[in-house]
């Protein structure tokens, strides 16, 4: 099992597939753990990329410091498993918390990757996240991991894809419970106390970038993103239909299906981010569409130059 | 080894795991309890005494329920280890405080910060274990309980008080979770568990497709595990 020491820190990480392709850093989200990314992974091997997958500091194996827990240091951990890639095309992919280590550390370090996929993540924490955050602290306080996921669960994941998990939720709970502490969850989560928005810095990222973002996520939604394609200069914003925040666990091959697409179009000097707003295909091997002329891709209402015709019934309550 | 409690004897802990895990947590919540009410001081003046006269009556009811829950037998080798145990739970007044007072105040948070935070009692029992088996739920209720009163710790460690006497803090910190972590492992290893292995196991999600494992049961007095 491979380690990496950082500032006498240990952290867990794992490597697949072949040794001189391009390679993909996965970086986790606040309640993810290596073994989760196995899918997504595997799919990323199966088209010939190495990946590498870590704890980041609090989490699953990497060592949980008691206290304090600083973006700063995940940043460092990233870079050092970056170095040891050497020099060949190298994509970084970051889900939620870990998107936010993923664009730290491409603003400072830009010029050492190929390409950035920021999926589900932000660069600022209005309100909304804020309290958001505030009230999944308080519940990992008062109710433990396992509060805290009962209150992720609806937020990670469509009620489909609950239904047909039904009968695994609880294991996923326990297993979710086993693999985190209290207090490494809460030392991450309280690492963005003193978090100063990334807007400003973003323009400093000049390499190609996908931002990769659920329908329905409500968690981190479509504002934060859009933040993301306005400073990024040559991003695209990529809309996943009918996913919600956690779509690398919900639906790891798509995911890595464009991530792939995405990273071969870069390699192949093909990439034009240009601020561009796309529509992933709702299966593998689909195209990808540009967002509808006309529309906004801001509202969940297509808002059109003609209104569309009430139905009766809203017809007569409105009359 | 194997990451939980094991192999059941009738459906049941064997003893043996019961016995001596309830023995290292009754040494070690025994010491915070006996430290705290030390440091409590007669007359409260202070918010922080407040938690701390709440978290000594909440150590006295884990050592109760302890000493209820457990099916104990006798163990020759904890006469040993409980010496063991007792000597590292001895107070340390940190080095780099602003006075002694200080320095003990910062260990004996310290020592109930690692004691809530490294031990996972209820993390050793088995996937889908019953819950109406009664040490079986006390892991539980001392585990959850563990999580709120590291609040406090967390709250005085970390607050500002203490923040020019930062780094004796963190070191004192490491220390005591280091000393606790090796402890409850070096036990845990006695009887041939290595939690280690708890991160290897594979996620439900991943879990699709196949017979659905044993579920664990709902949950009755407390949410969790």
């Amino acid at each position: 099992m491979p380690w990496l020491e950082c500032n006498s820190r240990r952290i867990h990480y794992e490597l697949a597939g072949p040794p001189n392709g391009p390679a993909c850093v996965l970086v986790n989200g606040l309640t993810q753990y290596v073994r989760l990314w196995h899918p997504f992974r595997d799919a990323l091997v199966a088209k010939g990329f190495q990946v590498v997958s870590f704890d980041m500091l609090g989490q699953g194996q990497s060592d949980k410091p008691s206290l304090f827990i600083h973006q700063d240091d995940q940043v460092e951990v990233l870079g050092r498993l970056i170095e040891k890639l050497g020099d060949r095309p190298i994509f970084v992919a970051g889900i939620s918390f870990g998107g936010v280590v993923a664009l730290r550390y491409a603003i400072d370090h830009g010029d050492k990757i190929a390409g950035l996929v920021p999926m589900s993540s932000f660069a600022e924490i209005p309100a909304q996240l804020y309290m958001l955050g505030a009230a999944l602290r308080s519940g990992l306080i008062l109710g433990g991991t396992s509060f805290l996921q009962d209150l992720l669960f609806p937020m990670n994941f469509s009620s489909e894809w609950l239904d047909s998990m039904r009968h695994l939720i609880d294991l996923a709970r326990h297993r979710g419970w086993l693999a985190n502490d209290v207090y490494a969850l809460q030392n991450l989560m309280e690492s963005f106390l003193e978090f100063e928005p990334l807007t400003d810095q973003l323009s400093a990222i000049r390499l190609p970038t996908m931002i990769l973002t659920g329908e329905y996520d409500f968690l981190t939604p479509r504002p934060l993103q859009e933040s993301l394609r306005a400073h990024i200069p040559d991003s695209a914003l990529v809309i996943i239909p009918r996913a919600y925040h956690a779509f690398t666990l919900e639906k790891p091959a798509l995911t890595a299906y464009l991530v792939t697409h995405f990273a071969e179009d870069v390699m192949a000097g093909r990439w034009r981010g240009k601020g561009s707003i796309w529509v992933a295909p709702e299966n593998v091997g689909g195209e990808l569409t540009p967002f509808p002329e006309g529309f906004d891709h801001m509202r969940a209402i297509p808002v059109q130059t003609q209104a569309p015709e009430l139905a009766p019934q809203r017809k007569a309550t409105a009359s | 080894m194997t990451p939980f409690f094991g192999p059941l004897e009738h459906g049941r802990i064997p003893a043996l795991q019961q016995t001596r895990v309830s023995a290292f947590l009754i040494s070690a919540h025994g010491a915070l309890t006996r430290q705290l009410g030390v440091a409590i001081p007669a007359s409260l003046h202070h918010g922080w005494q407040v938690e701390m006269h709440s978290q000594y009556c909440r150590e006295m009811e884990i050592l109760s329920l302890l000493g209820r829950a457990t099916s104990w037998i006798i163990d020759p080798t904890l006469g040993f280890q409980i010496w063991q145990w007792e000597v590292a739970w001895l107070p340390r007044p940190v080095a780099g405080a602003a006075d002694r007072t200080q320095g003990t105040l910062i260990d004996l948070a310290a020592f109930g910060h690692a004691l809530h935070t490294v031990i996972r009692p209820a993390a050793l029992l088995p996937e889908g274990f019953p819950d109406e088996d009664p040490f079986a739920l006390a892991m539980r209720r001392i585990e959850f309980e563990s999580g709120r009163l590291m609040q406090a710790q967390i709250l005085f460690l970390k607050g500002p008080q203490l923040a020019p006497v930062r780094d004796a803090v963190a070191a004192a910190v490491e220390s005591r979770h280091s000393q606790v972590r090796e402890l409850w492992q070096d036990m845990l290893h006695s009887m041939e568990i290595d939690t280690s292995g708890r991160h290897s196991l594979v996620p439900a999600y991943q879990a699709r497709g196949q017979p659905a494992p044993v579920a664990a049961q709902p949950s009755v007095a407390i949410k969790q595990p």
